[in-house]
């Protein structure tokens, strides 16, 4: 970041140093105009390097749009594979509303989690869970939140918290990068400092052509320099003319696991009742 | 005569089953899952052991016909080891040694090989209203060793979780708003209308908390042991349910007061927390009083202690306090730790846990508890300490 605001400043030094000599002689010499003919073409290529002007809050800001539609419905398998090389495998119907605000999750397999459901209002700010076994729902505070979600690497946080990016971090546009075979535009999200997220920053290549992130790196809650969790998006799909990562894998670094996700079905052009993210609809 | 009646309530339950089965054989789908689960339970009390051990098979059924949903599990429980046991040997001594021993035999409990409906209901439901007739899962409250608003259910402290058996009911469900719902039942436990169950339920969510206002009346049996003499009256409760969250801390807690038709009227309430710290490390505490229990032990009767163990009380003491740390040691393995102090006459018990999710669908839980009190408080040392295993297999 620090080499594009300097170019930028010695640049603006440049050419109130040529106005000026313009201001003060009454006429512009041909060398001055050499000068700034290379300057403009050097911003120009600048401007084309760092996404043609847009700013990094507009990236995330597509990004997420991108990634959360108004509405999908799913059915998600999820992958599990501990420190010690077991695999643990759910699948669950995944439904989404409002852009993700709104999220259930019902399971479908195994059948030690057969039926039970969970409900994330409000970005994961309020989870409830249901036990078919006792028909019991259980409200989870929101410490609950960056818990593992059935011990995979994702986190109640990370499936439920569709606004996460934008309205939890600042972002900056450090410029572009190859990543994943695809030209990036590379990020650095910074948690702000009244934002209670569950990571001090991110590292996110989201890819020029359809804004869809390739590689999330999560930065430990306490220590910006620890790399926590990676998450690599991939086999990149239109379905209702959005571009969808079809998969997801989460490496935690720290606990040396990981976990998959696929979309198995995943349809967007879904009319969801607002009365399925209830407690009946958890039930149904 | 025992052997044969469960027979022929077996045969009847098959072909019931069987008649389901064939009924939902043009349903669109008929899911059947469920598990089986063997028990050792080993027990060292009063310089003896025991082992009482288990096997259960759950089988569960759902079905959608014609916009209806059909759920029921059947429950087959074999018992083997020591099947027989006598309340007598748990008491203080001081009753034991009273009773005289022709009448020993009145205290006896046995566990008998079991096959029932556990659960077998219709639900019919809308975008609003649910109506649910049958056998089914009734449980209420917010508290997770306690629940003073909940009459159906009667939670072993120490394995609070463990699944209750369903209840006959009628359940009328309405969502008035997204966190507005109403809920309406009546349970035909009586053979009256009047000494049934019927309950209301108004819930309502208000920013990150949900609270809940009940109204009960149920019908309350209360069995003097002595003369062997049971007793009926009618019970109307009215209490409240919250759970949120206050500064980042998970709370919870629950209010009753119980109008008693014959009885004093009396209260209970609970109140608890929890919070999941960055390691992963889970604490919940809560504490409990019940009004009906007794605040010094040494007043405690046989009545006291045979109407707890049967389901009749909640507690023996008045004040308890519940505590339980939970920690997952890898991904497949967690640790619990559970602490259930009886605050009124300060003895304690412990109770360890180790929950392995050794294969996909297999489960394997080791239990051990400790009583640490003296003899003739809530939990004495009398009461043996004992472990237990116990798998799970779904299916």
């Amino acid at each position: 970041m620090e080499w594009l605001v300097g170019t930028i400043l010695q640049f603006k030094y440049s050419t109130n140093q040529l106005f000026s000599i313009e201001d003060h002689k009454g006429g512009i010499m041909p060398k001055k105009f050499f000068l700034i003919f290379v300057f403009i073409v050097c911003f120009s290529l600048l401007a084309e390097g760092t996404g043609q002007g847009i700013t990094a809050e507009e990236i995330i800001k597509t990004m997420t749009e991108t990634l959360n539609p108004e509405q999908s419905e799913a059915v998600v398998e999820m992958t599990i594979t501990t420190s010690g090389g077991q695999e643990r495998t759910f699948v669950y119907k995944a439904y989404s509303k409002n852009s993700g605000e709104k999220n259930l999750m019902k399971y479908l397999e195994p059948g030690r989690v057969k039926n039970q459901a969970i409900l994330m209002l409000n970005n994961a700010d309020d989870i409830w869970m249901y036990f078919p076994g006792t028909n019991r729902v259980r409200k989870l505070a929101t410490h609950a939140k960056r818990q593992k979600v059935q011990s995979s690497d994702f986190s109640y946080e990370d499936l439920g918290s569709s606004n996460e990016f934008i309205e939890n971090y600042n972002s900056v546009l450090l410029g572009e990068e190859e990543k994943e075979g695809e030209l990036c535009y590379k990020l650095e999200l910074t948690r702000k400092e009244d934002s209670d997220a569950g990571y001090s920053r991110l590292i996110v290549w989201v890819e020029k052509e359809n804004y869809v992130p390739l590689v999330i790196d999560y930065y430990h809650e306490k220590d910006p320099e620890l790399l926590e969790k990676e998450l690599i998006l991939s086999d990149i799909e239109m379905i209702d003319d959005i571009p969808t990562p079809m998969k997801m894998l989460m490496y935690n670094k720290l606990d040396n696991t990981k976990t998959v996700m696929e979309f198995k079905e995943l349809i967007y052009d879904v009319d969801l009742p607002d009365n399925l993210f209830t407690e009946m609809g958890m039930k149904k | 005569m025992k052997g044969r009646v469960f027979f022929n309530k077996s045969v009847f339950i098959v072909v019931f089953l069987s008649f389901v089965l064939v009924s939902f054989a043009d349903a669109e789908e008929l899911d059947i899952f469920g598990y089986f689960e063997p028990q050792y339970v080993f027990l060292y009390q009063d310089g003896n052991s025991y082992q009482l051990n288990s096997d259960k098979l759950r089988i569960d059924l759902r079905s959608s016909v014609s916009g209806a949903e059909f759920g029921a599990d059947l429950i087959y429980n074999l018992y083997f080891g020591k099947k027989s046991w006598n309340f007598l040997d748990f008491l203080p001594s001081v009753f034991g040694d009273g009773i005289p021993p022709e009448m020993r035999s009145l205290f006896r409990y046995k566990f008998i090989d079991t096959l029932y409906l556990d659960n077998a209901y219709v639900r019919m439901s809308n975008s609003k209203i649910a109506f649910t007739l049958g056998k089914q899962q009734l449980s209420f409250g917010t508290g997770y060793f306690s629940n003073p608003v909940d009459l159906f259910n009667s939670k072993d402290v120490l394995d609070p979780t463990y699944e209750q058996t369903g209840h006959n009911g009628a359940r009328l469900d309405v969502m008035l708003s997204n966190r507005i719902n109403v809920m309406l039942l009546y349970s035909p436990i009586a053979e009256v209308w009047e000494n049934s169950g019927k309950l209301l339920r108004f819930k309502i969510g208000l920013g990150h908390f949900d609270f809940v206002l009940t109204g009960y009346e149920f019908r309350d049996r209360l069995t003097d042991f002595y003369s062997a003499f049971v007793r009926d009256e009618r019970r109307r409760l009215a209490g409240f349910e919250f759970v949120g969250q206050l500064f980042g801390l998970g709370v919870w807690g629950e209010g009753a007061y119980n109008f008693m038709e014959i009885s004093d009227d009396f209260y209970e309430f609970m109140a608890g927390g929890d919070y999941t710290f960055e390691s992963g490390l889970y604490v919940l505490f809560e504490y409990h009083r019940n009004e009906r229990g007794k605040s010094n032990y040494e007043d405690y009767d046989i009545n006291d202690w045979l109407r707890y163990y049967l389901g009749e009380r909640k507690t023996i003491s008045r004040d308890q306090l519940y505590g339980m740390i939970s920690y997952p040691l890898t991904d497949l393995i967690s640790l619990q730790l559970l602490s259930i102090l009886s605050v009124s006459d300060g003895s304690v018990a412990f109770v360890l846990m180790i929950n392995y999710n050794i294969f996909e669908n297999v489960d394997i839980d080791v239990m051990g508890n400790i009583y640490a009190g003296s003899e003739g408080k809530a939990y004495s040392r009398k009461l043996g300490n004992g472990m237990l295993i116990r798998g799970r297999v779904y299916f």
